[in-house]
């Protein structure tokens, strides 16, 4: 089956700053996909934005990537959202 | 022990090292701190850990146990920062189980380790499940060398220690000694909470009759699925009485408390014999059991009979370290991140299947 009838979806995800969409983008793409085969994935970032584009040679797999996708995007900013202003707070040392 | 003496490569540290955990391969979704002082001395700061409960006669599906573990790791997490007394900045490492263990339940708390480690610029250390719960048995009991039962509801295993790798002598065929106790919970219908192997090991002692059950060690090795379906066989048996009472008065009857009995004493005795087989076999006199079954007090009675027979002794924790947490992951990372080893971002992955002799344990001589 050629790539050109592949399924394509687009996510943009936004973030405070490039910083963050950048620490996003790194985290997410350490796993690959399960079926490497047939879902193809590329993160970028663009400007404060995550960009994730999907190719699939199903909709049910469209649907499976784009699923999973966001539950993981989701856990990343929640964290970033908790302990991201934290992270900036370094302490200052006294020696 | 025969072998000379060997120096341990595990210097006192110059300053304290502090590390966290985070565990994630099953329903348990733990964190915890520990904190390695210049004195040698190792202190758990803090320990807190959520389980993921499902309904009586249910067990959790992957997809279900991330999705909890995803709404529970930041709050755990927290917490165990706060109890800790300490903040993030303060961490050397961010340690998390690597596997084995079921997959997006291990993704989903790798997920927030990276996330950490990078917010925080902290080194990640990739963490053996088994090795977590080797090292926690180690250090709050103290044993020396001992012949460690590794057993739970993933894994039932008999481990040895030498040159610097944890060896397996025995192990289950097929399923786990705690997948067993927790599948037949499920047929009887028993409460998922705290445990089912809890609630299994509590009606068993109400047990008064043992059934005939297929007894199946394989040399060094236990098979334990076809016990499991004997024991689901017995549940059809004309004489079984699922609400326990008998229709009429002295009528010859089984109870689920005695099949949770019967269980229970088949699959111990073969975990006892097939340790017994690899005390001999290195000349240990001690155990050490570990793993969320090693809470069973009748499995600690059955091996303590058993050691001292042998003159040996037999080690356990009590259910914060026995049961899967967070502070095993912070222990055992903290040993491997102090020998020199980290894990790169682009290698933080899980996987389900990890060997406990896979991992150089370096320190230790």
């Amino acid at each position: 089956m050629s790539e050109s009838s592949w399924h394509t979806v687009t996510i943009r995800v936004p973030f405070a700053n490039p910083k963050h969409a950048n620490i996003a983008m790194q985290v997410i793409d350490v796993d690959q996909e399960l079926q490497r085969e047939a879902v193809k994935r590329n993160l970028a970032v663009d400007g404060n934005d995550l960009v994730a584009t999907f190719a699939t040679s199903t909709v049910r797999l469209a649907r499976l990537t784009t699923n999973g996708f966001l539950e993981n995007v989701d856990l990343v900013a929640r964290t970033i959202g908790e302990f991201g202003e934290d992270s900036e707070r370094k302490p200052v040392l006294f020696r | 022990m025969p072998g000379r003496y060997r120096e341990s490569p595990l210097k006192k540290p110059s300053r304290a090292y502090i590390a966290l955990g985070l565990e994630g391969s099953a329903n348990k979704l733990g964190a915890g701190v520990i904190k390695h002082d210049v004195d040698g001395s190792m202190e758990v700061l803090s320990n807190v850990r959520h389980t993921y409960i499902t309904p009586p006669g249910e067990g959790f599906l992957p997809r279900d146990t991330a999705q909890h573990h995803r709404e529970w790791a930041l709050t755990v997490i927290k917490d165990a920062v706060a109890k800790a007394n300490i903040t993030m900045h303060d961490l050397d490492c961010i340690c998390y189980t690597k596997g084995p263990g079921m997959g997006a339940p291990l993704q989903s708390v790798a997920l927030v380790a990276r996330t950490l480690s990078l917010l925080y610029e902290k080194p990640l250390v990739g963490v053996n499940h088994c090795v977590g719960h080797i090292e926690m048995g180690r250090q709050v009991t103290g044993a020396q060398n001992p012949v460690v039962l590794y057993v739970s509801g993933g894994n039932t295993q008999v481990i040895a220690y030498s040159r610097q790798c944890y060896r397996i002598f025995g192990e289950t065929l097929d399923i786990a000694v705690g997948n067993c106790l927790d599948r037949f919970a499920r047929v009887i219908n028993l409460s998922n909470d705290p445990s089912p192997g809890y609630n299994i090991e509590q009606e068993a002692k109400k047990g008064k009759r043992l059934v005939p059950l297929p007894y199946t060690t394989k040399g060094m090795d236990v098979s334990l699925s076809g016990i499991l379906t004997s024991i689901e066989a017995y549940t059809s048996d004309r004489r079984y009485r699922p609400q326990g009472e008998p229709f009429e008065e002295s009528e010859d009857i089984i109870t689920p408390a005695d099949l949770c009995f019967s269980l229970q004493e088949t699959v111990f005795s073969m975990l006892v014999e097939i340790t017994e087989r690899a005390m001999a076999h290195i000349g240990s006199k001690e155990v050490l059991i570990v793993g969320g079954v090693g809470c069973n007090e009748r499995l600690q009675e059955m091996m303590g009979i058993m050691a001292q027979e042998r003159n040996g002794l037999v080690f356990a924790t009590d259910e914060r370290f026995c049961i899967d947490n967070g502070i095993m992951i912070a222990q055992a990372g903290l040993l491997s991140y102090r020998m020199g080893f980290h894990t790169l971002l682009a290698k933080s992955t899980c996987t389900q299947r990890f060997r406990t002799d896979e991992v150089h344990v370096a320190w230790r001589p």
